[in-house]
């Protein structure tokens, strides 16, 4: 088996003293799509904060295409080929669409094409400030940005939030045939629950900091139940059922 | 007519210096989200550096080399105050941001008298004298020559902001600085060019200014309250509007010099009347926050603190008997000297138990203090010499004077808040200590204005009355006991504000205003009387003030001092009762002050010089002050901030924290 993109082993954080996530492993390969499932307080965000650096780890280590991330800054992180989209979209409201693929760090080159591409519809507003676009067209210019950047390793954080469900039809997609075609690790937190498991490959459930299950997309897809009963918590991390989806993945 | 146009043209140069320091306070703002007061002071400190080293005092080097190395000293400057000031305090609030730089200026102010003196010196000039004669008026040509470089500098920044990759980068940091992480951009390298271009820009304005001014440690560094006005008229974003403001007010200026030499404007004792160009900037000021404040943008950082915790005050009679006891017999045995300097302490502490209602309780801060504080001393004066009216009436009606003004101050705050208030009040500040005090009718004017002793039934307990120490030298602790019980019955109330319900309903007012609305609490019910109470204290500051000195003058009351006393509350914890006392044990002309003074020789100007320095470590260190550490422990929540500051979080960490602090506190 090569080195999974992104492996995280161990791993503890917090804010303010308090641990958020506790003892968490897992890892993504290249070209795999993982959603990370949880109630809310989960933890879920605090792992993507804690993988691109701006949350630092109490405990346990971050690798990222085998090398350890503990030293690297978090702009480091991001010019090693990192993307995170943040909740709550992460473009800036007061710059227009055109100008956020003119930014970047020295080295750095954004093809506006290859955005509008992926999302036409970006194409006619390119001159507009993306404060003024709705609330998808938002969500296509982080995602759009995202993928422009050709990142080894794609962190997305709720994508679904506060759009339709039409237009996450159609962003989780491009974000699954960009993995495919390009190999990049893609983690995604998620509270869609049925498109998340259609086009993942594996699923993580975390539940209090913990992951109590973790399965294929295509058997949590068929068995929601499983599901249900990690949220709620009847289920515990049983020893047989993590060891029954551990090794079905990438 | 015509010398109408050659006034103005002849306001041009120094319009230009302040949109300079306009424009310093746009790319403070915009590159580091600073409210950067000290930006004339950086000027100044490289004007002196040119004087210094052109002049032989250090050195006397050709123009050439010396403007060159100026501008290297600028740069280097920059990277200090990046490395020292900005950067440590990149998570705290805009307001927290503010002090520090408060702490900047004056530090910087202090450490230039102490190397070079009060006295102003003749700085040489780089730019080439000679007139041109316009509708009758000499004006120098060094007006266009600022004036057009400082131009060609605002369309510089213009394009760089808009066009480059730098300014756009800039500008996605100060909007998040996280989300500019996540694209691989570098907020800390974007904020340190920013600032080096700030110092290199102020730099540039402490040599042009040679042709106007002379170097000395007041006249740029106030140049900041013009400047703020022209930047908030850009909304601390615009580098064009910002040039187009500062030099329209230098004009201003200008004109009102010449119409001060025409025989229908209002006169003072012969002369036209004092401070009326402070009074326009301030005019400015106000019509500039009220037509562009609200759409100041806000800064988006990774991690926003809030105002250290407002803990309930533990048995404060019992507090207020030991320590008045303390204090009481301190005020008699102590010798003259000391007693004095203690005397100072007590007024200064309950001058800044006035601060802790303002900003420790409802989050705002007000320069003006102070001067509400000198409205009520010079009404004790003016009621006394001109009608007769003595102790008790005159400082009852000079705190309900100083109420009344609060109750003004306090009506742009419901519009405004946080740092734009500040600004407002801080040329509010400098407005009143020029056009009020500086008056002869109603200030001190130049020679003073004489306050009598207070006495009651025919009974003389002011500084001077018959009962001396136990050295038998004045002042009288008769007074020093009036003082102390004032203090002790403020800071009592004070204690028992933060206990009361309206002490609830101004914390909520600090935390959230528009969750405070929602809640049920009337905000600016809320806020008038917590101005209105917070002016009320720092009149009877104010009064006792004016009794201490028995002759007060505008200096008595001057503005400096006014953001000399922010520090000090911040440094000794402004959210407390004892955080206030401690200060006022502390604070310039202090017991400590004295001690230093008598025992090692350390002069007043290293005080302040300290001061400033000590509130950019205490920002950074223990952001809750001292005193307020040292009596309510390191509680949880004071912990939980500190933990928080150090591991680093989401915005929503430290509002946690703080929230359950609060609720600890609560409790």
């Amino acid at each position: 088996m090569t080195t999974p993109v992104l492996e995280v082993a161990d791993l503890s954080a917090g804010y303010t003293g308090a641990e958020v996530i506790r003892h968490i492993s897992l890892t993504v390969g290249g070209g795999e799509v993982v959603t990370l499932f949880g109630p809310n307080g989960a933890g879920k965000t605090t792992t993507l904060r804690v993988i691109s650096g701006v949350v630092r780890a109490s405990r346990g280590r971050v690798l990222y295409a085998g090398r350890d991330l503990a030293r690297t800054s978090p702009t480091a992180r991001a010019r090693a080929g990192i993307a995170h989209v943040p909740e709550g979209r992460g473009i800036f409201f007061g710059l227009t669409v055109a100008e956020h693929f003119r930014l970047g760090y020295r080295g750095a080159r954004i093809d506006p094409r290859v955005v509008y591409e992926y999302f036409p519809a970006l194409e006619p507003l390119k001159d507009r400030r993306a404060g003024l676009l709705s609330g998808g067209e938002q969500q296509m210019l982080a995602v759009g940005r995202a993928l422009a950047r050709r990142p080894q390793l794609l962190l997305l954080d709720e994508l679904s939030l506060g759009l339709a469900p039409l237009l996450v039809e159609r962003l989780l997609p491009v974000v699954r045939n960009y993995a495919e075609d390009s190999g990049c690790a893609v983690l995604l937190v998620e509270q869609h629950v049925q498109l998340a498991t259609e086009i993942a490959d594996r699923c993580y459930v975390l539940s209090h900091g913990d992951i109590v299950l973790h399965e294929t997309g295509a058997r949590l897809a068929g068995n929601p139940g499983l599901l249900i009963a990690s949220y709620v918590g009847q289920q515990s991390a049983g020893p047989g059922q993590q060891g029954d989806g551990a090794g079905s993945g990438g | 007519m015509s010398e109408v146009i050659g006034f103005l043209l002849l306001g041009i140069g120094s319009g230009a210096l302040i949109s300079g320091v306009g424009m310093g306070v746009v790319l403070s703002y915009r590159g580091a989200g600073v409210i950067n007061l000290a930006v004339g002071a950086f000027a100044m400190l490289s004007g002196y550096f040119f004087w210094a080293i052109r002049s032989g005092e250090f050195a006397s080097i050709g123009t050439v080399p010396a403007v060159v190395l100026t501008l290297l000293f600028s740069a280097l400057l920059g990277v200090a105050f990046e490395l020292l000031v900005v950067r440590p305090q990149r998570s705290a609030t805009p307001l927290a941001k503010l002090i520090a730089a408060l702490g900047v200026l004056l530090a910087l102010q202090a450490a230039v008298i102490l190397a070079f003196g009060q006295s102003a010196q003749p700085q040489p000039t780089i730019l080439p004298a000679g007139n041109v004669i316009i509708a009758g008026v000499p004006v120098a040509w060094y007006n266009f020559i600022i004036a057009g470089i400082l131009l060609v500098i605002a369309v510089v920044f213009m394009a760089l902001y808009r066009w480059t990759r730098f300014g756009l980068g800039t500008r996605a940091a100060a909007e998040n600085q996280a989300h500019a992480m996540f694209m691989g951009l570098s907020p800390n390298r974007l904020s340190l060019a920013n600032t080096v271009l700030m110092t290199v820009m102020m730099g540039i304005v402490g040599l042009l200014s040679a042709s106007i001014t002379e170097v000395d440690s007041q006249t740029l560094p106030l140049l900041i309250v013009p400047g703020l006005a022209a930047a908030m008229f850009g909304r601390f974003t615009s580098f064009s509007v910002t040039f187009v403001a500062g030099v329209l007010m230098g004009m201003a200026e200008s004109l009102l010099l010449y119409f001060s030499t025409e025989s229908w404007f209002p006169t003072n004792q012969g002369g036209p009347i004092p401070g009326y160009d402070e009074l326009l900037i301030f005019i400015v000021l106000v019509v500039a926050m009220f037509l562009r404040a609200g759409k100041i943008p806000a800064r988006g950082d990774v991690l926003e603190r809030r105002l250290p915790a407002a803990p309930v005050p533990r048995a404060p009679v019992r507090s207020a008997l030991i320590y008045g006891a303390i204090a009481a017999a301190a005020l008699y045995f102590l010798p003259g000297g000391f007693r004095g300097a203690l005397i100072t302490s007590l007024i200064s502490a309950i001058l800044l138990l006035s601060l802790v209602i303002t900003t420790g309780f409802l989050g705002q801060v007000s320069v003006v203090q102070l001067a509400l504080g000198g409205v009520a001393g010079f009404a004790v004066s003016h009621f006394a010499t001109n009608f007769g009216i003595g102790f008790p009436w005159a400082p009852i009606m000079g705190v309900l004077l100083a109420a009344v003004f609060g109750l003004l101050c306090g009506i742009p705050a419901l519009r405004v808040r946080g740092v734009s208030l500040a600004v407002v009040t801080l040329a509010a500040a400098v407005a009143i200590e020029n056009f009020g005090f500086g008056n002869t009718t109603w200030g001190g004017g130049v020679t003073g204005s004489y306050v009598p002793p207070p006495s009651l039934f025919g009974f003389n307990f002011g500084p001077n009355a018959s009962l001396h120490g136990l050295d038998g030298i004045e002042p009288s602790p008769l007074f020093g006991w009036f003082v102390l019980i004032v203090l002790v019955l403020l800071g009592l109330f004070v204690c028992n504000l933060r206990r009361s319900g309206l002490g609830q309903d101004m914390l909520a007012v600090r935390a959230n205003e528009r969750a405070a609305a929602a809640a049920g609490i009337n905000v600016q019910y809320t806020k008038l009387l917590g101005f209105t109470l917070s002016a009320a204290v720092a009149g009877v500051g104010g009064a006792l003030l004016a009794y201490n000195y028995g002759s007060i003058t505008a200096d008595s009351y001057d503005t400096i001092t006014a953001l000399a006393l922010i520090a000090f509350a911040y440094i000794s914890g402004i959210t407390t009762v004892p955080g206030a006392i401690w200060g006022g044990l502390i604070f310039i002309g202090s017991i400590t002050a004295y001690a230093l003074q008598d025992w090692f020789g350390i002069q007043g100007e290293w005080f302040t010089l300290i001061g400033g320095l000590l509130l950019i470590l205490t920002l950074v260190q223990r952001p809750e002050g001292v005193a307020t550490a040292m009596f309510y422990g390191p509680r949880p929540s004071l912990r939980a901030l500190r933990l928080t500051r150090r591991g680093g979080g989401p915005p929503g960490g430290s509002q946690i924290a703080d929230r359950v602090g609060e609720a600890k506190v609560a409790s």
